[in-house]
């Protein structure tokens, strides 16, 4: 009862807030309106990709504080909040949305078709199809590819591990594409694949003591590269892997440049997903009126995904992770999205 | 009057509970030993009794032990305090502010001194303003994320590896590795029955043990010893069971329900502290309901620092497993079936029918599933230290007797 007279009371504020929000994108230009999933700004990994894209534009376009509105989701909130927040940000005149992160994809299919005049983009989830939205997804699958070829070429075991935060599909997609390239760089490699919650718990991207119990039971298991696409518990990995000499792979942005001094040595790589481009390539074409619905996926062509070679541990087999990645932007290397 | 009287008369049950005597503890020890070695070498499943899996489980098992044993002396007081999950965010968060540049022992200090804070703050609320202990420690349980994080933003994150979220890193407090544990190494790699076995259990606690964990394990001894061994204690404890009753003898008992509900924060800030600690950093949320969990093991541990100590080492270990090794949770299957096969025996001995046939029923289910299945579905083995340490602590637990004026409100010379 009481989220239907919420939903009704925003359809007839619509016309008015709308008209406001235009009335003002005339003088300033744009108004960005931004819902981080959990961790929001500071995360250090996506959500902070998601915020220096934001960054980037707002210097670009000089754009003053108001213009732009950032919320962020709270852990274990309910979907009628993340409904309520986008629902704020439209009926405040921000008329640039940007929902960052696939727990937005409920919300985002019951908001967008109430305000035809606003903008939407969503990251990471092409559930939802509107003549408004714009669904920005990655092929994580092939920028783990690349470092599925680095793990199998750097493990003098043969044997490495993934270590997923959470086991939902987008963190699959790491798996299948860090699977599919270790096996393509040394066909006897052994795999160890482990997840360290499973939804409605989203605590596996946010618990490095988890981690590093997990990475230690896979390094004891014989491994000696570990990938982990697991967020804030990556660092716990990373632990590990300095404490048992091995080696591990970072996630989302080039974590050699930000882990702790200490743990540096053995980030051999990283899987860069480049969410500050997509954010920022948003923004643009609504700025520059060439807005396009429907589904762009950043891939290793456009350099929306990527691997990283600071550090420069991974300089002699560069040449041959070269060769997959062209391989995989010609076509004659399809990669697979699920494990 | 006459009713109360009968009740007490009708209790001796737990108290026979208390009285295991040492000899007959080692004995089931042995037993359980000799059970896990036998099926670890039958399955396989080489994490059930490695060294990794010990050391894992016993950092995991700290931080909900200690927050545990903040429930005890609280609840051995008369206070109930579900805030402790809250208390413990503030002791991560102080463990964080003081660890980065002074070291992990001035953040454990500075982290249990802000869990004692949280703990006043009960204090006051519940024993001074007689406020009902549920929606005190609820509000506390908000209050605490919410000023840690504000506490975050306006410190942590102008510091070098700082961030809005999360403490610059914290250095590791020391760990001791006995000289003879690389040789316990390699006798646990040998697999043999028992004698693998036994090397993997000593080495994961000879191997790089934190001195936190010895702390936390000395906190607790002392806080058995003081609570049931001394008359400090045993005044505590009968404010808990019979404030009025102690009134009338000449006990404060609000000095003694403050005394136990800021000690009580303390443990929980000292849990905090030690996860932080042992995950190198203040995180936001990284507690993640480990207080609640502590809270758990205190009921299911009937109250008792030995048995809450076993619970919370239950879910520990369990959760080592189920986090290093997916092959191992499935060798876990048929441990659990024959643990609880011995309930079953050990309740129908002692007349508790229905739970002696719960528990055989779920014993032979697992057996069955186990023997028809070559690993556990992933989506399920995240669960398994929340099914084993339920099943088997609600199965064992005789009859739960909480402190007997727990969460009622004790007001001066109000007694009748």
């Amino acid at each position: 009862m009481l989220l239907a007279a919420c939903g009704s009371d925003s359809k007839s504020t619509t016309p008015a807030a709308s008209g406001s929000g235009s009335s003002s994108a005339a003088t300033s230009g744009l108004k960005i309106g931004l819902a981080y999933d959990i961790g929001g700004r500071g995360d250090k990994s996506f959500n902070d990709a998601a915020a220096a894209g934001l960054d980037a534009a707002k210097s670009k376009y000089n754009l003053a504080a108001a213009d732009v509105k950032e919320l962020e989701a709270a852990q274990g909130e309910a979907e009628a909040d993340k409904e309520a927040r986008l629902t704020q940000l439209a009926d405040n005149g921000y008329t640039t949305i940007i929902a960052v992160g696939f727990a937005y994809s409920n919300a985002v299919k019951a908001v967008v078709p109430k305000y035809p005049s606003i903008k939407f983009a969503i990251i990471d989830d092409n559930a939802v199809q509107s003549p408004n939205l714009a669904d920005l997804t990655f092929a994580e699958e092939q920028g783990s590819f690349l470092v599925g070829a680095i793990a199998a070429l750097k493990s003098t075991k043969h044997h490495v591990g993934f270590i997923g935060g959470v086991n939902v599909a987008l963190i699959q997609k790491f798996q299948a594409g860090f699977d599919a390239g270790a096996k393509a760089a040394d066909p006897q490699v052994k795999i160890d694949d482990k997840y360290l919650t499973t939804p409605p718990d989203f605590g596996g991207f946010n618990d490095a003591t988890k981690g590093e119990t997990a990475a230690n039971g896979i390094y004891d298991g014989g491994a000696d590269v570990i990938f982990a696409a697991a967020g804030g518990s990556g660092s716990g990995v990373f632990k590990a892997a300095k404490a048992k000499g091995a080696k591990a792979i970072g996630v989302d942005s080039d974590q050699y440049q930000s882990a702790a001094a200490d743990v540096k040595s053995v980030i051999i790589s990283s899987m860069i997903k480049r969410v500050d481009v997509a954010v920022g390539s948003f923004i643009d074409s609504v700025k520059a009126g060439t807005f396009k619905a429907g589904n762009t996926i950043f891939d290793l062509k456009s350099g929306g995904v990527d691997f990283s070679t600071s550090g420069g541990q991974i300089d002699d087999i560069k040449a041959k992770i070269d060769t997959f990645k062209k391989q995989i932007i010609d076509g004659t290397i399809t990669v697979p999205t699920k494990p | 009057m006459t009713t109360s009287t009968v009740t007490e008369t009708v209790t001796p049950a737990p108290r026979r509970f208390s009285r295991t005597s040492p000899s007959l503890l080692l004995v089931v020890a042995l037993g359980a030993f000799l059970v896990l070695s036998a099926v670890r070498t039958l399955t396989g499943g080489y994490d059930l009794t490695s060294s990794g899996t010990v050391a894992a489980g016993l950092s995991a098992a700290v931080p909900i032990g200690l927050a545990g044993l903040g429930g005890l002396w609280a609840e051995r007081s008369g206070v109930v305090n579900i805030g402790l999950e809250g208390m413990m965010i503030l002791g991560t968060w102080g463990c964080g502010f003081l660890g980065y540049n002074h070291g992990a022992w001035a953040g454990l200090v500075f982290g249990t001194l802000l869990g004692a804070a949280g703990g006043l703050i009960h204090a006051i609320a519940t024993v001074t303003f007689g406020v009902d202990h549920i929606i005190s420690g609820v509000a506390i349980n908000i209050i605490a994320p919410g000023l840690a994080l504000y506490l975050t933003k306006v410190t942590f994150a102008h510091y070098e590896g700082g961030g809005q979220k999360q403490s610059p890193p914290i250095n590791d407090a020391k760990a001791i590795t006995l000289p003879f544990s690389h040789w316990l190494h390699t006798i646990e790699d040998k697999h043999w029955f028992a004698v693998s076995d036994l090397a993997g259990l000593i080495g994961g606690v000879a191997t790089r043990l934190s001195l936190v964990t010895l702390l936390a394990v000395v906190v607790l001894v002392v806080s058995g010893w003081i609570l049931w061994r001394t008359a400090f204690g045993l005044r505590l404890r009968s404010c808990g069971e019979a404030p009025y009753a102690a009134e009338s003898l000449g006990v404060n008992v609000y000095k003694y329900k403050y005394i136990a509900v800021v000690v009580s924060g303390a443990m929980a800030g000292l849990g905090g502290s030690a996860l932080a600690i042992s995950a190198h950093q203040f995180r936001d949320g990284q507690t993640g309901g480990r207080g609640f969990i502590g809270l758990a093991a205190l009921i299911f541990g009937n109250w008792r620092p030995g048995s809450l100590a076993a619970g919370a080492g239950l879910f520990g270990y369990t959760d080592a497993i189920q986090l290093r090794s997916s092959a191992a949770v499935h060798a876990l299957l048929l441990l659990m079936a024959i643990a609880l096969a011995l309930i079953a025996l050990w309740q129908w001995r002692t007349g508790q029918r229905a739970i002696a046939v719960v528990a055989l029923v779920i014993a032979v289910l697992s057996v069955l599933w186990f023997a028809d299945t070559k690993k556990v579905p992933d989506e399920l083995v995240g669960t398994t230290p929340y099914v084993v340490t339920i099943l088997v602590l609600a199965l064992a637990s005789q009859r739960l007797r909480m402190p007997k004026a727990d969460g009622k409100v004790y007001r001066r010379g109000e007694g009748h």
